[in-house]
């Protein structure tokens, strides 16, 4: 014969904490397959690839300090599929011939940036930053100079990468 | 019929008694009007639960696909565009009248003590229904939800330690994509409603539970000084809820649901360009009650105060917005007897009208 609560408060202070253990037990372990859910994009590696920019020679070019927007498509694993992620590069040629790629997001946060050749600027459309055209800024809230994608040189073709150099916190992208 | 009906009932579960329990409310009787705002704003979830249910019969939460799933919708589905368009407008309205409703409940001192939870859980209301407007505009998958996506998970990767980490979490990876579609949609349509669906009952329990409150005029012939708590506690003259104040909560609800409908019918809801993401000269805009926010980022220049726009300043005037109650702890309800938090917040909201007016504006492209 099992006591009531009422009769003993030691038998109601064990269901109490009975009824408890069982809600934290279950609790718990729903609660942690749906926490491995939520924090699985963490524990994913970001799928680097290089797409085709475009001929040295034809790049080398373009006119000096006149940016040049040039699309690439990265075709990258996203979740469960293989997606084409079309990207600006702009090319600048500064006046020792050295060429830079940018990427056309503003480094503030990453709205499309806008030439203004009237102005020989960058202008974000967003919250007013600007950058020059050799990517330094020159004002508004912009934290950083314009990111430049990684590349490399193969064969006498440009090769970009979907990351950006000094990027240390993965911005923008 | 209808009597024997009630009386099987009534002999089974008691419904009449528990009709009359939720019905004799006991409501303030002067303010009468200023009250609607509570119920006008239920009102308004239960239209946006409705119509939010069945754009799905034809929605796809998939970024490629999601813009012209909704294109198909309001161009090609019988009256879509009606459907759409209330359900557009009465976000934008619920939003609107959540502000209004704070306003009421601010300047009238209406949650001082014993009414501080109330303000919290309305709180929480807020901060979800403006969560659901951001998540909304980034499901229509147009240009704007495409840039939306991207500078608002931005912000949040300023937040101090564990930013990246939201950033990748709310993306569901490292790119925007379907994952991050995803995700955006299980929030705004699963996830936040319920929550708020949760959190109205409390709202509406507490209130309930601390009886007859109201603002400052409902006391007029209590002979307690204003610091008494005692004062507050019974109000001049009370009616029933029903029918007394849901004919007037209906009657604001009618005329509300109007202004949307019209909205609805004549101008919808715009739906735009499919995302570019390789476009030169797109300027993305935010929803009008984001503008106030999108101003502020166009402040704090460099690394170092970036987050004080990103993250400092909102969440230090959402822990105050929190925190009212307990930061204002004097019993004084009338507005003009409290001249500090009156000024205060006219002040506030002035801020904000005019941080909303600028906002649109791009700053520095007017300079060219």
């Amino acid at each position: 014969m099992t006591k009531s609560s009422e009769d003993s408060p030691s038998r109601r202070t064990f269901m109490t904490v009975v009824i408890g253990l069982i809600s934290a037990v279950i609790g718990v372990a729903v609660a942690i397959p749906i926490l491995g859910t939520i924090l699985s994009p963490l524990f994913k590696k970001r799928d680097i690839v290089w797409a085709e920019l475009g001929k040295i020679d034809d790049l080398k070019k373009i006119k000096p300090l006149t940016p040049k927007f040039i699309p690439v498509y990265f075709r990258v694993k996203e979740g469960w599929t293989i997606n084409t992620l079309p990207r600006q590069v702009v090319v600048v040629k500064d006046i020792t011939g050295k060429l830079y790629f940018f990427s056309n997001q503003c480094t503030h946060l990453g709205c499309p940036l806008h030439w203004i050749a009237a102005r020989q600027k960058f202008l974000c459309p967003c919250h007013g930053g600007m950058f020059n055209v050799l990517g330094k800024v020159v004002g508004g809230p912009p934290p950083r100079p314009l990111y430049r994608w990684v590349h490399k040189l193969n064969n006498g073709t440009v090769l970009i990468q979907n990351k950006f150099m000094d990027n240390p916190k993965d911005r923008g992208v | 019929m209808f009597k024997k009906i009630q009386e099987w009932f009534d002999e089974r579960i008691g419904l009449t008694e528990l009709i009359n329990e939720f019905n004799g409310e006991r409501i303030p009787a002067r303010g009468g009007w200023a009250y609607t705002f509570g119920s006008l704003l239920a009102f308004l979830f239960i239209i946006q639960v409705v119509t939010g249910i069945f754009l799905l019969f034809y929605y796809v939460p998939y970024f490629p696909m999601a813009r012209n799933s909704t294109y198909f919708l309001k161009h090609h589905v019988l009256m879509g565009n009606i459907l759409l368009g209330i359900h557009l407008w009465g976000a934008f309205t619920m939003i609107f009248i959540l502000l209004v409703h704070m306003s009421r409940v601010y300047f009238s001192g209406s949650y001082k003590k014993p009414r501080e939870m109330q303000w919290v859980a309305g709180m929480v209301l807020f901060s979800i229904v403006v969560i659901l407007g951001l998540t909304g505009y980034m499901l229509v998958g147009n240009e704007n939800s495409w840039w939306t996506i991207n500078v608002l998970d931005n912000v949040a990767s300023h937040v101090p330690l564990i930013g990246g980490f939201i950033r990748i979490l709310v993306k569901g990876g490292t790119e925007t994509s379907v994952l991050t579609m995803q995700h955006i949609f299980a929030i705004h349509v699963w996830l936040l409603p319920i929550v708020v669906i949760m959190f109205i009952p409390i709202h509406i329990f507490l209130v309930r539970k601390t009886g007859e409150q109201g603002m400052a005029l409902e006391y007029k012939n209590s002979k307690l000084p204003d610091d008494d708590v005692n004062k507050w506690k019974h109000a001049d003259a009370t009616v029933p809820f029903f029918p007394d104040q849901l004919f007037k909560d209906m009657i604001v609800a009618l005329g509300v649901f109007a202004v949307i409908y019209f909205l609805a019918v004549y101008f919808g809801a715009a739906i735009g360009p499919m995302y570019r993401p390789l476009a030169l000269n797109f300027a993305p805009e935010a929803d009008w009650y984001f503008l106030a926010n999108e101003e502020l980022l166009k402040y704090f220049p460099g690394h170092g105060l970036i987050i004080f726009s990103t993250f400092l300043v909102p969440s230090l005037g959402f822990a105050i917005l929190f925190a009212l109650p307990f930061i204002d702890r004097g019993h004084e309800r009338s507005p003009f007897k409290r001249p500090a938090a009156t000024v205060l917040g006219i002040l506030f909201l002035l801020l904000l009208v005019y941080l909303t007016l600028i906002g649109g504006e791009p700053k520095a492209p007017a300079t060219v």
